[in-house]
């Protein structure tokens, strides 16, 4: 059960604190940002302090958002764990309940439960070199990851992200990222689908980007998280790097209902997303039915 | 555990003693709909208990996982929740066969494991269970899947002996009921004997066992045969094998709000692993668009899911399933399937496989 720790790790809070892990936390929505004509990054604040305090999370964990009166998704957590006392969500307008998200105003209340699943191994991946790729919205938990590497930079070494979209307009974090071209200790590229008369960046699918890519196979950790279709293409390119099966990470897009093990919405093979992922190497991932 | 005689007729003391210490007694009594169905509801009178009932239409499942349970209420404005319990009932659930009470077991695995649900748990620990034994239908199968016989998970349990109940008592809750409420008297070498021979006939009457030594393997193997697409080509996505299985139990959660907006409820209803939109995420991505996909998810959950995590496969033979599915699809079915010399349509393909 040691692969499960962060999951487990909930439960124990849950336990502690004497919680229904189905009962949503009431949260104060204190920002909102909007990053694309189709997303925005809402920040949000537990009302009440001792569970507040008692939220832990990891990088690539989700929570379940409620919106009281519509549902809950599960949406995956985008700030780092340093950024204690305020959980940062990105949302994309897609499904009933994020529509709903998307039309709440600062100062609302929202809920919460979480946080949930198996993040990313980042204990395992310190003192390595980091290659990141994200497609579309999966920037959404790595950026968790990405923030989280920045608050101990000193700890890794190379740390490259490659960052696909369709369309300038549609990058997420793009003033962010902008900014990070320029950095020394990051290596940042992008690239669109579709450019418009601005855009200086690359053209074409983000595995583009592996052709010039110089990878360490011995010393590097791989972590991949975009639409559907996107996993089998980058997950080759970076076996053709020569990178192991297990320093492969994915993260799962599923339907997490429960978050707890129970509804079997997010069923993968033997797994589920929610308890067991949805963050798996990608060793796990290709012995998992249905995963890729 | 220790073992009790009493007489057939003490069954009406037997119900008495728990209406007495119960707030609802329930058990298997004759549909008001048809008569010749059984099913599971609230028993007023001892006379209306069917104990020599062969099979009921939906498990006693149903009293820990309703089919529709509030979680909570919550005040949409201020984002207040409450009425996050259940609401606390005593009941005693007269009854169940082995195999119910060993698919029960196999639910506490999942629902009173590291993430306890409250609800559950509340349903559980205020249920008493009496088992009954019974005499096999045609569709079991029970003992495939080692069902056949339960050890625990009930507080009292009553095997027939014609005349008299060979009553085992496994809980303080129950010696209590026998001491207070039952005249009962020792066991002695005849009743045992009488029991041993009802146990003989018991197995005597039961099928062949099928071998499933196999089937996780053989499951994982074939997962991408054409038997699937076969399977899926007769299956109407009803979900009925859903209900009626005392072993699934996949929720949806809904919400729904007062006609003024202001106050809502959030509940859990019982969903199927079969319905289309299960495995749907947003812009309408389906990880199963086909019927196909779906049937061959249920079973692996069933055979080799459940049974890499925790060792046992959802399934207890009840044979419900292969009564309500219109399609001829059930477990046996599955197994003949897997057991069949078919032939991959591309033998070596493997979804997702691009990398290895």
């Amino acid at each position: 059960m040691t692969e499960n720790t962060p999951a487990i790790a909930t439960a124990d809070t849950y336990k502690r604190l004497g919680a229904n892990p189905y009962r949503p936390w009431p949260a104060r929505i204190t920002s909102i940002q909007q990053l694309t004509p189709k997303e925005k990054l809402f920040e949000l604040r537990i009302i009440d302090a001792s569970v507040r305090d008692a939220f832990r999370h990891t990088a690539g964990q989700f929570v379940e958002l409620s919106i009281f009166g519509v549902g809950e998704a599960p949406i995956s957590i985008s700030s780092a764990p340093s950024k204690q006392g305020f959980i940062e969500l990105c949302i994309r307008e897609a499904g009933t309940v994020t529509s709903a998200m998307h039309r709440m105003r600062a100062g609302d209340i929202v809920g919460l439960r979480g946080p949930f699943g198996r993040g990313f191994p980042f204990d395992e991946m310190r003192g390595h070199d980091i290659l990141l790729v994200a497609g579309g919205l999966g920037i959404a938990p790595l950026k968790s990851l990405i923030n989280h590497i920045h608050d101990e930079r000193h700890e890794f070494g190379k740390v490259t992200i490659l960052l696909g979209a369709r369309s300038p307009k549609e990058i997420l974090f793009r003033q962010e990222f902008d900014m990070w071209r320029h950095r020394e200790d990051f290596d940042l590229q992008m690239t669109v689908d579709i450019p418009d008369d601005d855009w200086d960046g690359e053209v074409g699918l983000v595995t583009k980007l592996f052709d010039a890519l110089e990878v360490d196979p011995e010393n590097t950790y791989g972590a991949i998280c975009g639409p559907p279709v996107m996993y089998r293409f980058v997950v080759a390119e970076m076996r053709k790097k020569d990178l192991d099966v297990d320093r492969i990470y994915v993260s799962f897009e599923r339907r997490m209902k429960c978050g707890i093990g129970k509804c079997c919405h997010c069923g993968v093979g033997h797994k589920y997303a929610c308890i067991d992922g949805p963050v798996f190497s990608y060793w796990e991932a290709m012995n998992l039915k249905e995963a890729m | 555990m220790f073992f009790k005689i009493i007489d057939k007729e003490s069954i009406v003391d037997l119900y008495a003693g728990l209406a007495a210490e119960y707030d609802e007694v329930t058990g298997p009594k004759t549909s008001p709909k048809d008569p010749r169905y059984v099913k599971f509801g609230k028993i007023r009178d001892a006379s209306q208990l069917r104990l020599d009932y062969k099979t009921s239409i939906v498990p006693p499942k149903k009293y820990f996982l309703a089919a529709d349970e509030r979680l909570m209420r919550y005040d949409r404005t201020t984002g207040e929740v409450y009425d996050t319990e259940p609401p606390l009932q005593t009941r005693a659930l007269i009854g169940v066969h082995p195999c119910d009470i060993n698919a029960i077991l196999m639910l506490d695995d999942i629902f009173l494991n590291e993430f306890e649900d409250p609800y559950y748990k509340v349903y559980r620990e205020n249920t008493f269970i009496v088992g009954v034994s019974c005499m096999p239908s045609p569709t079991c199968t029970c003992n495939s899947f080692g069902a056949d016989e339960v050890h625990r998970g009930f507080d009292l349990f009553l095997s027939d002996l014609g005349d008299r109940w060979f009553v085992s008592v496994r809980s303080v809750k129950a010696a209590a009921i026998v001491d207070r409420y039952l005249d009962a008297r020792e066991v002695t070498a005849d009743d045992t004997r009488a029991f041993q021979e009802r146990t003989k006939r018991f197995k005597k009457a039961l099928p062949k066992r099928m071998d499933l030594d196999q089937l996780p393997l053989l499951y994982d193997a074939k997962y991408d045969y054409p038997l699937w697409e076969d399977i899926g080509k007769d299956c109407l996505s009803c979900g009925a094998c859903s209900v009626v299985c005392p072993c699934c139990y996949c929720f949806d959660v809904r919400d729904t709000l007062s006609a003024d907006g202001r106050v809502g409820k959030r509940h859990r209803v019982w969903d199927s692993c079969l319905a289309s939109e299960f495995a749907e995420v947003a812009h309408n991505h389906n990880f199963r668009p086909k019927a196909a996909d779906r049937v061959r998810y249920r079973f692996y959950h069933k055979f080799v899911g459940n049974f890499t995590r925790n060792g046992k496969m959802l399934c207890v033979g009840c044979g419900r399933c292969t009564t309500a599915c219109k399609a001829f699809i059930d477990p046996q079915r599955i197994v003949k399937a897997l057991e069949s010399e078919d032939t991959p349509a591309s033998a070596g393909t493997r979804k997702g496989g691009g990398a290895q």
